[in-house]
């Protein structure tokens, strides 16, 4: 299987990661339901279910190689395989004491890095002869979300407590920084230009920070920018697009926000009357498309 | 981390968590009277959240003040539960183990070897991720972009509908797997089967439909006409022989009913397509001569449509149907009984009466008999009232030693009968079973019948042509 794109998107209820092969895109979703659904991405055809037993699907992601799906759920990291249509998982990551809430990995495969309600962020080694690189990453809240540095070298953890850790993973340095007291900072991201991030948190805000240096020894320095009043209720997820040119934000509000990174103003709100909670979303790899996860069902939304 | 944007069910989920893993009952007693969910509605008139009232998808499948999602236990309470619970729980621990052992396992473990710095800076080095950006600035259209540009230009796939039954898509149903031969296909492509997965509920008709689809999918389209009615089901060798001897699979019947492992898919040849060429040139010539062709061609289509359910009908004539008809005793008082035919045996039981009021010789006691013991059976009459009554002819090995020296003779005396009567079809239906099951057994007591009786119509036709 050649995989030509890849886009990812997580949420508990419906969630997607869309990749695409030599002759489909497929669209991978998990949520409560205990299974992780694939779909073919342009016609909603449903191809594969997986078994996720015994938890909710938290978070989903695609290894760089395009072989396999990570789901996090409580306590476990499954990964299944993508090209055979294997129900069950091959791969089983345990030995976290509570729920994995975001997954994600090293550009060229060499690690995964997970964050989890244990109130840590883990590295993982993926090639399981010699862990030498398994690194903990002890927080004081459980954590929401982890997002990794385009540089590959930082990761940004959010936690409940509001607070956003960047831990530089060469040199174990550490900082704290809290946009909002007391509000749990839901996720994270930051566009593959490596020049902007974005959190957002429970109370339906959005801040947004430019980024510099990340490059060689120089830290990433990270400048607030703008603090935008996305959503009214709990923002759920945010996401560049891949050219960097948009950002969405989707909330419990049951809309999602599409925002141009030029000068943050809005561009377009996602809205669908039947909508409920938009759990997630993923752009397409031309930044042409964006899909939601919605309760119950996905929604196509063009740009 | 729980996060599900239904109060309502949450709160009914917590409260039914409580009841239930509560054995002193206190939780039960205390909360099973009130009615939180609608007293919040009430109370909290401008909290409205969706979910009590809205008839969503959600409310319709359960009572949210009633319950949460049904709490499963370890021990499945089946209606039918042969083996104890142990042996169950046993083998399924078995079966999970089973399949954790193909599951690799891979624990968290905390490397206490402080890497080197050399190693350090190797893993975790920084990407100058800011030197490829202009090549990311030149437009390229995605795949998917691509597909949804396609999509609505394409004419839409006829047998997208039938996706649905796709077995791989499913969780927890029974599914079907078949090695599925394309007979339209080029002959170095032919080779290989199609594999298959559909639910086992499916119509034969939408295993077709999926298999178009599939085809479609890889295949192309323009090789497909657009409807499953252009194809047929044969059975197949697991080398893609198509075996002609058999009809093609009835459209209407479930995929669960058959265990076969490769099938073929056979482009049926439509006879009213031909015709219709035919018909349009020699509309002009004569206009009588086309109305003559016509219903022809439709003839033999049903001729056609006829001898497939027949074969049919035998292919399926050894599983077991339950009747219900009257059983006509010697006195002409009838009785209802069920008639249930097998490949093996023919039972007789009486229905079970409502009241005893059932006079004593009414009553019909519960035989059955060896398929093999069976000589014929046959329709007797059809009455003008939309019943007909068929006989049973039964081997009856008649006791004591004269039946033994009979029984050499083998006279009409050791066969007896049973007279039933039914309504038409249900008389047809059963000769018909009974009928193709004798066929195929050909027992020893059917000959012998047979031949008898072909003596004693002999006998009587030299009779009649006697006295002339």
């Amino acid at each position: 299987m050649v995989v030509s794109d890849l886009f990812s998107c997580n949420s508990p209820s419906m969630s997607g990661d869309v990749q695409g092969n030599s002759d489909q895109v497929i669209l991978v979703t998990g949520g409560y339901d205990h299974t992780i659904k694939l779909w073919q991405a342009h016609t909603g055809v449903c191809q594969r279910t997986a078994q996720h037993t015994d938890s909710q699907v938290n978070a989903l992601d695609i290894t760089p190689d395009k072989q396999l799906i990570a789901a996090a759920g409580y306590q476990h990291i499954r990964m299944y395989d993508l090209s055979s249509s294997n129900p069950n998982p091959v791969i089983n990551y345990e030995g976290v004491s509570k729920n994995v809430t975001g997954v994600g990995f090293q550009e060229e495969g060499k690690w995964m890095y997970t964050g989890g309600e244990d109130c840590s962020a883990r590295i993982w080694d993926l090639r399981s002869r010699n862990l030498q690189c398994q690194r903990i990453f002890q927080v004081s809240a459980p954590v929401n979300c982890v997002c990794l540095h385009p540089n590959q070298a930082e990761l940004v953890v959010g936690d409940q407590s509001g607070v956003i850790h960047l831990w530089d993973l060469k040199t174990d340095h550490n900082e704290q920084l809290i946009p909002e007291a007391e509000a749990s900072i839901q996720d994270i991201a930051m566009d593959p230009e490596g020049s902007y991030m974005a959190a957002v948190n429970n109370r339906g805000h959005c801040y947004i920070w430019s980024l510099t240096g990340g490059v060689a020894e120089e830290p990433t320095k990270l400048n607030p920018k703008h603090k935008i009043e996305a959503h009214q209720r709990c923002a759920l997820k945010c996401k560049f697009s891949p050219d960097s040119t948009l950002l969405v934000t989707t909330s419990a509000d049951q809309t999602a926000r599409v925002w141009k990174t030029s000068d943050f103003t809005l561009l377009q709100e996602l809205k669908h009357e039947a909508q409920r909670w938009v759990w997630d979303a993923a752009f397409s790899a031309d930044s042409q498309y964006i899909l939601t996860g919605v309760s119950c069902t996905t929604l196509f939304v063009v740009i | 981390m729980a996060l599900y944007d239904n109060k309502h069910w949450l709160l009914s989920h917590i409260r039914n968590s409580f009841i239930s893993s509560d054995d002193t009952g206190m939780c039960e007693m205390v909360m099973a009277g009130e009615d939180i969910p609608r007293k919040l509605i009430s109370m909290t008139k401008l909290d409205y959240y969706p979910g009590v009232d809205e008839s969503d998808e959600e409310d319709g499948e359960m009572d949210v003040m009633g319950q949460s999602f049904d709490i499963q236990s370890d021990i499945d309470f089946g209606i039918h539960r042969q083996r104890s619970s142990t042996a169950q729980r046993l083998e399924k621990m078995d079966q999970d183990r089973k399949k954790t052992n193909r599951i690799k396992h891979v624990k968290w473990e905390w490397n206490p070897v402080v890497l080197t710095d050399e190693e350090r800076a190797g893993l975790f080095e920084r990407k100058n991720f800011r030197q490829n950006r202009k090549d990311v600035h030149v437009k390229k259209l995605s795949l998917l972009s691509e597909q949804m540009e396609k999509c609505p230009n394409l004419p839409q796939n006829p047998f997208v509908e039938y996706a649905k039954y796709d077995g791989n898509a499913q969780m927890g149903v029974s599914t079907r797997k078949y090695g599925i031969f394309l007979t339209m296909l080029e002959t170095a492509e032919r080779n290989y089967p199609m594999h298959v997965v559909v639910l086992a509920q499916a119509k034969v008709q939408d295993l077709i439909g999926l298999i178009c689809w599939k085809y479609t999918l890889e295949h192309g389209q323009h090789k497909l006409k657009d409807s499953v009615d252009h194809y047929g089901l044969y059975i197949a060798e697991d080398d893609g022989e198509v075996d002609w001897d058999f009809p093609c699979l009835d459209p209407r019947e479930t995929v669960g009913k058959f265990g076969f492992n490769y099938l073929a898919l056979v482009e049926c040849q439509k006879k009213d397509e031909d015709s219709k060429s035919v018909e349009r040139e020699e509309t002009e010539v004569i206009l009588s001569q086309e109305t003559l062709l016509k219903p022809k061609s439709q003839q033999q289509d049903l001729e056609d449509l006829i001898r497939m359910q027949g074969h049919m009908i035998a292919m399926e004539a050894p599983l077991y149907q339950s009747y219900r008809v009257y059983i006509i005793n010697k006195v002409r008082a009838k009785t209802e009984i069920h008639l249930g035919v097998s490949g093996e045996k023919v039972e007789i039981d009486p229905v079970m009466q409502q009241k005893v009021s059932a006079k004593f010789w009414n009553r019909q006691k519960a035989v059955s008999y060896d398929m093999d013991s069976i000589a014929a059976c046959d329709l007797t009459d059809t009455k003008s009232s939309s019943r007909s009554t068929f006989r049973l002819v039964y081997h009856h090995p008649a006791s004591g030693e004269q039946a033994e020296s009979l029984q050499h003779h083998s006279d009409f005396s050791s066969y007896k009968h049973h007279d039933f009567e039914a309504d038409h079809r249900t008389a047809e239906e059963i000769v018909q079973k009974i009928n193709h099951i004798l066929e195929l057994r050909s027992s020893v007591r059917r000959k012998e019948y047979l031949a008898l009786r072909e003596r004693k119509s002999h006998r009587k036709r030299s009779f009649h042509l006697g006295p002339r």
